[in-house]
């Protein structure tokens, strides 16, 4: 073997009480992670990689697909969440909100390089910027035609996509882009937690914890609500619906653009990376339960562990596969989404 | 939000346009690009305006020479390909024009070249569409199109035209080969031979260094590109004695952390990556958060690790990697003038893919010149059997087997020195020795 290279850190060598290893971070945020590790680690030592003569996965691999599959999963929730809010209160699918966070993703990429800043500056100027194009996108293209039948919303936001991709790529090509950040990982007994993931995964909680205290505890939040259950009864009892409905794509495209401003963080990105995550999204706000926030989480977390443990186990790209079924399977027994109300409400 | 779920009508309408988001993404990331990842595109300029060369073309009457040769360029002017499809139009260009600067087609007595240019936008479906165009506005001789499904597309519509149509950069096997086409030619190597030439250059250049190679992990974009290298690897890796231990597929815009994760758990000698530059950046990436390095980084028709701005965007972790591409002929001082005139001409990076263009170019020129003739059959019965020895790739002599597939095709394996390509083998056409 060839010594130039860096040795090898399969961590089934790796010692299986070496709890906090860096690269180049400390280890506290992921100490939640640790006992799993050391667990992994321990069975690792252990050799039990046999039972019954079937051969397993070793427990270290194992628990680095899972954090993979949580990261990945938060990800996920973080991405549906906007899109789950805007058909929930307004029944607009808006095609466009992958559209919108690749605008996000460009937009911290300018931030960061014209200012110099850390492109966790970036994040809130991006949310700002996306919940501003949000209502103007709303108030010049859905709202004129509010009242009338899905399908033209749909091909309104669908041309929204196309304007908004298509301008991104007239002015920055579409090369893959990075921040050029080196956020490092933690090496927690050998399963290593990417640091850029596990600030989007931190984000995507905090997003998630404070949209819900939005709506729950102040009274937007509750107009808002009264908006998705009645729209009609809202009026009734004095609620501007109009501008209900444009705060509301307001907060979806800045949650998109929080969504999009985390991704530089860990992933190169190029003006179509938001319609790949847009297909996804789609299943999740389906499987978790239309308009329900945490059912995105959950939809996230099932599309993220199916897409980590299957592209680890099945062969090529069968993990897809195993997502449509999860979502036709979802339809047929639980129509509502894990997490949805009952149709019958 | 969550305690009042919309009703189930919006219910049934959300999964009716979910599902029709899924099939026309399905049907964009089938009928786009081949990469799906927007390898390296730019400003997608429509780059339509090529020399009109709309008089006096066809020559095809057997009498006076024409006055000019018209040459269809059919690649992605715009879209996620357009960075490098530009730069092939131009290299289609450049050897025009460097033609027509030396008197033009001497056996028609100095009859000029013209370039007319299509945009297929790396969108299958505009594939023969644009060749058809092409035709029409009298090209006597088709190059085109970088993406496999485009190109197989192309050449199709170019047969029944009858007209010849060399290709200018397309990997896929069947393209040539799922049926026997007479008007189609392919100077670069195609997938299996970019496989032959990895697994015994690779194998070849490490043992008789004294170091080992007995494993490999593959790393591929799935799609038909990818999976026509995997197919092809599977064959020849053991063949040269090196086990497959471990495959991963990776999908467009995903991270590769789960790929790496199983590579790293197989710990194979080398890792071949065969997949377009974003595919290949996030391998990197996923790598370095994983504190991954094989003892071998490979990329087998890997155009990031021919391409120095990826390298550098990669940097330390793939110095001292391999990799096998069709090339610029780096013992060549035409080609280095070649390049050198590109660079000054339109302000852009020659790389492999534009090098493989001019090359391509270059045998339609000859054939031209051998035929005497602007008439497409002509064109393609010099076609048949023409043997073009002075070109800039890094091959032998350029011949055409009755598929259309060149006798001689090589792919070369380079080395990353300084975060730089850098041909090591095969002897003949090493521009250094190989690092350890």
């Amino acid at each position: 073997m060839r010594s130039s290279f860096l040795s090898d850190a399969c961590c089934r060598e790796a010692p299986a009480v070496a709890l906090g290893g860096v690269s180049g971070a400390p280890a506290g945020p992921a100490d939640a992670l640790g006992g799993l590790a050391a667990l992994a680690g321990t069975f690792d030592a252990l050799g039990t990689h046999a039972v019954l003569g079937l051969s397993l996965p070793s427990p270290t691999i194992f628990a680095q697909y899972f954090v993979f599959a949580v990261l990945l999963g938060g990800i996920y929730g973080l991405v549906a969440l906007g899109l789950t809010m805007i058909f929930g209160v307004m029944d607009v699918i808006n095609f466009a909100h992958g559209a919108l966070m690749v605008v996000a993703m460009y937009a911290v990429l300018v931030f960061s390089d014209a200012t110099g800043l850390s492109p966790f500056f970036a994040i809130p100027f991006a949310v700002v910027l996306l919940f501003v194009l949000g209502v103007v996108v709303y108030r010049s293209t859905i709202a004129p035609i509010i009242d009338a039948p899905q399908e033209n919303q749909l091909i309104v936001t669908f041309g929204v996509l196309l304007i908004l991709v298509s301008g991104v790529e007239m002015v920055f090509g579409s090369d893959p882009q990075q921040l050029g950040l080196d956020l490092g990982s933690l090496n927690i007994a050998g399963v290593f937690v990417p640091q850029g993931q596990l600030y989007a995964l931190v984000i995507a909680l905090v997003a998630l914890a404070g949209t819900w205290l939005f709506l729950q505890r102040t009274m937007l939040g509750r107009a808002i609500r009264g908006t998705a259950d009645n729209r009609d009864g809202a009026q009734y009892v004095g609620i501007d619906v109009p501008r209900i409905d444009a705060l509301t794509f307001g907060i979806g495209a800045a949650l998109a653009g929080l969504a999009g401003g985390v991704i530089p963080l860990f992933q190169s990105f190029t003006p179509a990376l938001g319609d790949q995550y847009l297909i996804n999204a789609f299943v999740v706000v389906v499987l978790g339960g239309l308009g329900s926030f945490p059912g995105a989480f959950v939809g996230g977390l099932i599309i993220g562990f199916i897409q980590v443990f299957g592209s680890a186990y099945l062969g090529g790209s069968t993990y897809q596969i195993v997502i449509f079924m999860a979502f036709i399977l979802v339809l047929l027994v639980k129509p509502e989404g894990l997490l949805g109300g009952s149709a019958d409400e | 939000m969550g305690d009042n779920p919309a009703d189930s009508v919006s219910r049934r309408s959300f999964v009716k346009y979910s599902g029709a988001a899924g099939v026309t993404g399905a049907l964009a990331g089938c009928s786009s690009t081949g990469g799906g990842d927007g390898d390296d595109g730019s400003d997608g300029s429509d780059g339509s305006d090529g020399s009109d060369g709309s008089d006096g073309s066809d020559g095809s009457d057997g009498g006076d020479a024409p006055d000019e040769v018209i040459i269809g360029s059919n690649h992605p002017l715009s879209g996620g390909l357009s960075n490098t499809g530009e730069r092939m139009d131009q290299a289609v260009r450049l050897a025009a024009m460097l033609k027509n600067e030396a008197g033009g087609i001497e056996s028609l007595d100095g009859a000029e070249l013209s370039v007319i240019s299509g945009d297929n936008e790396g969108a299958q479906e505009l594939g023969g569409e644009v060749a058809q165009e092409l035709i029409d506005d009298g090209a006597s001789v088709l190059t085109g199109c970088y993406s496999s499904p485009v190109t197989s597309a192309a050449t199709r519509t170019s047969e029944s035209a009858g007209v010849p149509f060399v290709i200018s950069v397309s990997v896929a096997n069947s393209i040539l080969r799922e049926t026997q086409l007479n008007y189609a030619y392919r100077p670069q190597p195609p997938a299996d031979q970019m496989a032959i030439d990895h697994a015994r250059l690779l194998a070849e250049t490490v043992r008789n260094a004294g170091e080992e190679i007995e494993t490999a992990g593959l790393f591929y974009i799935d799609i038909s590109f990818g999976q026509s290298i995997r197919d092809a690897l599977r064959e020849e890796l053991p063949a040269n004695d090196i086990e497959i231990v471990a495959e991963t597929a990776y999908e467009s815009g995903d991270t590769a952390d789960t790929q790496v994760t199983s590579l790293r758990d197989a710990d194979p000698d080398a890792v071949i990556a065969t997949t377009y530059r974003p595919g290949t950046i996030e391998l990197v990436n996923a790598m370095d958060n994983q504190d991954y390095q094989p003892d071998y980084l490979t990329g087998c028709s890997n155009a990031a690790m021919n391409d120095v701005s990826a390298l550098e965007e990669m940097g330390d972790t793939v110095e001292g990697g391999f990799a096998t591409n069709f090339a610029l002929d780096p013992t060549s001082d035409r080609a280095a003038e070649v390049r050198s005139r590109f660079e000054s001409e339109f302000d852009s990076g020659f790389d492999a893919n534009v090098a493989m263009t001019y090359a391509a170019t270059e045998v339609i020129i000859a054939a031209i010149e051998e035929a005497a003739s602007a008439d497409p059959d002509d064109i393609n019965d010099a076609l048949g059997s023409i043997t073009v020895e002075d070109h800039i790739a890094a091959m032998p002599p350029i011949t055409f087997a009755d598929n259309g597939e060149n006798e001689n095709a090589l792919a070369p394996l380079f080395q990353i020195q300084d975060l730089e390509d850098r041909v090591v083998a095969p002897e003949e056409f090493a521009e250094t020795d190989v690092q350890f």
